[in-house]
């Protein structure tokens, strides 16, 4: 038997067809012919022609055989896909068999010669010479092959079909069986090769069917399809497997001449015999286990519907168990979880009533919160329970809570009738920590047995997976748009620095802010109040990160608008004072440096608002701190701010160096832990005076570097350097102002 | 990893405070939560003791800021002392003296109390 056959098609249906056609038109015009020969084969004996030698006989059984072969691969070819469900198994053998009896007893009613029915044996009633067996009249060849392909048709048809019902759930051995069943069916049907129609089998051949019958039995305990089938399923199926039942039954009568002719129905197998004596064995085996099959079939079915529902339900927790594994990887909208969570219980049918509760989110109590419900009003539940503490309880073991009357329970105020007969609640955990539980509620009491709870488990283990699933995921995205977010406050707040140094005869200037998080509260900036005045701010606004950041924008539009009415650093300071206070918050202040360099009066006036001193180094190698008194703008709101601050001027001389900064510099800490410290600045700025802004910039932040071990600062930075050279320093040919003010991250 | 704590100590009718570690961004939360307590508990007087801070931030000396409008309102007041000299020089430099008391020893604080205390019966 060719194993290909019956592996079912699977991908690949278009590639596979073609061929598949072929093959059918092939076999079908084979089984034509043959089935030709062997009719003109009984033509020719009706006519009075005898095969002269036996191999004339051999000849014709062999090919009836073949035909027959043929015929069996061809039905298979046409099988080979295995019907959607049982119930459509049972159809086309019905139909067949219904087909194949009305032919059978048409055909052998007309056939009867009637002068003869009365008197003559069987055989002869029927057409057939006595002795001989051959064909007397037309009709006898016709009904003859049309009554044998029928038959045959039916067998194979019966055996095709229910193959797909005994190798449901196939194993390597019931695979065998099956195969070893048909193996033998052919053997002891072979055995009556050339066997005269009207002889009898005799032991031997009898004893041959033994095996058969042996694995029909085993093959007809197969019978796994039916603990899948609903209850009306089983009921249908039982109904039509009584009905095949009749039919084969009926068939198996009329192989039967003298049961059949007590019945009054037309016997025969009679034909089939004279046809081929091996094919008509063939075809009371394949009855015969039609019958055995259909017989356990229908037993089992019945043995079976009262634990239909069981299986249902079980078939329902697998059903919805699965739809929940799939939600735990596509389904992270909250609300939406909830519902097919509680709903997952109720379509497995393990509860009759569910409900969901979590800690609720915004309550600083977690006080748990019903989030969905099924098949109960959610604003009936606390009337009915209170969620609250059996929350707690579970909370507290870990463990399901099982109330299998639920009525006597204290937490319990529901009355009989209300559908809560007994109550289970589930811990929803994942990571060990609890995310929520998950109600469930049968209206009879000890209505959980074992089984519900453990699948009601997995529902919730299923339930927590997906629920901490969309948490992490909402988390992240979360923190991706705060990232986002930072970034564009970052872009902004860079762009609130000068994007370029202001250009004045005769000094060089270089600046720079580094903010140690996305944005920082350090702010510095220029203003050209006219062709030989430039005002300069460094700020520190109080605190970090974002509210910093605000205020440090608040602090930029002060000074751009404010620095042009009243440039002179006390006024500017008072003003910003006054403006600021209204705004800060009580714990936040704001410390300045403020200052107007004036290139044509030679002068430098600056006024500090609670900020460090400014450094200044001359071209003698004297370094000193500019700690003019001031407080930080914000922390006083009335008068004791304009008492306490005063401004210095001083006179400039070439090679004077004015370094502002953040206390960021001062206090960056080395490896050692040591702050970087005043002392050090100026000794660092006292060996470089002679570098131009831009190098001795650059040779200040190296040594911080050097000082902090790395690149990253945990303050936010800024530096800001002016050099007066005290003559155009354009005309010296060199480039004495850095064009890019930076700002770049820690 | 915070390296900053807020001992409770009274003198008198006088809250103590003794800050150890750095006050800076991350810890400030704490002094603030100690003044609230000290506030919750009608304790008006308050003596900072700097003597084990090693250092301060801006967003630290904001907590003081923070509270101090609503102490003397109810006639108490924060009073600063035994601060080193380098977290002295970051309230000096931001002018903190002149809006709170900051003296050399927890005593002389404590009496400056008493004198305003004994001035306002």
């Amino acid at each position: 038997m060719n194993e290909g056959l019956f592996r079912p098609i699977k991908a690949g249906m278009s590639v596979v067809l073609p061929g598949h056609r072929w093959r059918s038109w092939l076999l079908g015009g084979i089984a034509l012919i043959a089935c030709g020969l062997i009719a003109g084969y009984h033509v020719m004996m009706m006519q009075g022609w005898e095969p002269t030698t036996p191999a004339g006989v051999i000849v014709y059984n062999a090919l009836v055989l073949f035909a027959y072969l043929v015929i069996y691969l061809l039905l298979s070819d046409r099988f080979r896909r295995r019907p959607p469900t049982a119930i459509r198994v049972f159809w086309l053998p019905i139909l067949v068999g219904v087909g194949f009896v009305a032919i059978h007893f048409a055909f052998t009613s007309f056939a009867r010669l009637p002068e003869l029915s009365e008197i003559a044996p069987e055989p002869v009633a029927l057409g057939f010479e006595y002795g001989t067996g051959r064909p007397l009249v037309p009709a006898t060849v016709f009904n003859m092959n049309v009554i044998s392909l029928a038959g045959a048709a039916f067998a194979f048809i019966l055996l095709l079909r229910f193959r797909d019902l005994v190798l449901v759930k196939r194993t390597k051995a019931s695979r065998r069986n099956w195969y070893l069943m048909l193996g033998f069916m052919v053997f002891a049907s072979a055995l009556t090769f050339l066997k005269s129609p009207t002889g009898e089998l005799n032991f031997w051949q009898r004893l041959a069917t033994v095996p058969a019958v042996g694995f029909m039995v085993v093959n007809s305990l197969r019978l796994s399809w039916i603990v899948f089938l609903s209850l009306s399923e089983k009921l249908v199926s039982i109904l039509m497997s009584l009905f095949l039942l009749v039919i084969l039954a009926g068939v198996g009568i009329m192989e039967d001449s003298l049961v059949a002719s007590s019945f009054g129905l037309p016997t025969s197998y009679t034909f089939l015999k004279h046809y081929s004596y091996p094919l008509s064995v063939f075809v009371s085996l394949s009855v015969i286990f039609g019958i055995l099959y259909c017989t356990t079939a229908v037993l089992s079915l019945v043995f079976h519907l009262p634990t239909t529902s069981d299986y249902q339900q079980r078939a329902g927790e697998l059903a919805a168990m699965h739809s929940l594994t799939n939600l735990v990887g596509q389904v992270f909208e909250p609300d939406r979880l909830y519902e097919m969570i509680v709903a997952s219980p109720i379509e497995s049918g393990a509860a009759n009533a569910a409900w969901l509760a979590v800690p609720a989110r915004t309550s600083a109590t977690l006080a748990p919160q019903v989030v969905a419900t099924r098949n109960i009003d959610g604003g009936r539940i606390d009337q009915f329970v209170e969620v609250g503490s059996l929350y707690e309880e579970v909370a507290e073991t870990g463990k399901p809570l099982l109330l299998d009357q639920a009525l006597t329970d204290h937490r319990v105020s529901a009355r009989p009738g209300d559908g809560i007969g007994s109550l289970l609640a589930v811990p929803l955990l994942a990571r060990s920590e609890m995310l929520g539980a998950l109600f469930v509620t049968k209206d009879v009491s000890h209505g959980f047995e074992k089984d519900d709870a453990e699948a009601v488990g997995l529902f919730a283990a299923q339930a927590a997976l997906a629920i901490d699933n969309a948490r992490l995921l909402e988390e992240r995205i979360e923190k991706e748009r705060l990232a986002r977010e930072m970034a564009i406050a970052r872009e902004v707040q860079v762009k609130l620095l000068p994007q370029r140094l202001p250009t004045l005869p005769g000094v060089s200037i270089a600046a720079s802010s580094v903010a140690a998080h996305e944005v920082g509260g350090d702010y510095f900036d220029f203003s050209t109040i006219d062709e030989h005045r430039v005002a300069f701010i460094v700020a520190d606004v109080s605190g970090k990160g974002t509210s910093a950041a605000f205020y440090m924008a608040e602090m930029q539009g002060i000074f751009r608008s404010l620095t042009r009415l009243a440039p002179a650093p006390r006024t500017f300071l008072e003003h910003a004072n006054a403006t600021l206070s209204s705004i800060l918050e009580r714990s936040v202040f704001v410390s300045v440096i403020y200052g107007v360099l004036d290139a044509r009066g030679e002068t430098i006036s600056l006024a500090r608002a609670g900020h460090c001193p400014a450094a200044a180094i001359s071209v003698d190698g004297s370094a000193r701190l500019m700690r003019t008194p001031g407080m930080g703008l914000g922390l006083d709101r009335g008068s004791v701010f304009s008492t306490a601050l005063s401004e210095e001027v001083v006179a400039l001389r070439p090679g004077d160096v004015f370094v502002l900064y953040t206390d960021g510099v001062i206090e960056s800490r080395g490896l050692s832990g040591d702050q970087y410290g005043y002392d050090r600045l100026l000794e660092v700025l006292r060996k470089n005076r002679h570098e131009e802004a831009h190098d001795l910039h650059k040779a200040l932040t190296l040594d911080l570097t050097d000082f902090i071990g790395s690149s990253d600062y945990d303050d936010d930075m800024t530096l800001v350097i002016m050099k007066w050279h005290g003559i155009d320093v354009r005309s010296l040919n060199q480039s004495a102002v850095p064009e890019e003010a930076q700002m770049r991250p820690a | 990893m915070s390296n900053f704590s807020v001992g409770f100590r009274t003198s008198g009718s006088v809250q103590v405070l003794e800050l150890n570690g750095e006050l800076d961004a991350h810890t400030a939360s704490e002094l603030e939560a100690a003044i609230q307590k000290c506030l919750d508990a009608k304790t008006v007087c308050i003596v900072v003791n700097g003597k084990n801070l090693q250092y301060i931030s801006s967003a630290g000396l904001g907590v003081f800021m923070a509270f101090i409008e609503e102490l003397r309102e109810e006639e108490g007041d924060i009073k600063i002392a035994e601060l080193q000299p380098r977290v002295f020089n970051v309230f000096d430099l931001l002018g903190f003296p002149m809006l709170f008391d900051i003296v050399e020893s927890e005593a002389d604080a404590v009496a400056r109390f008493q004198t305003t205390n004994g001035d306002g019966a």
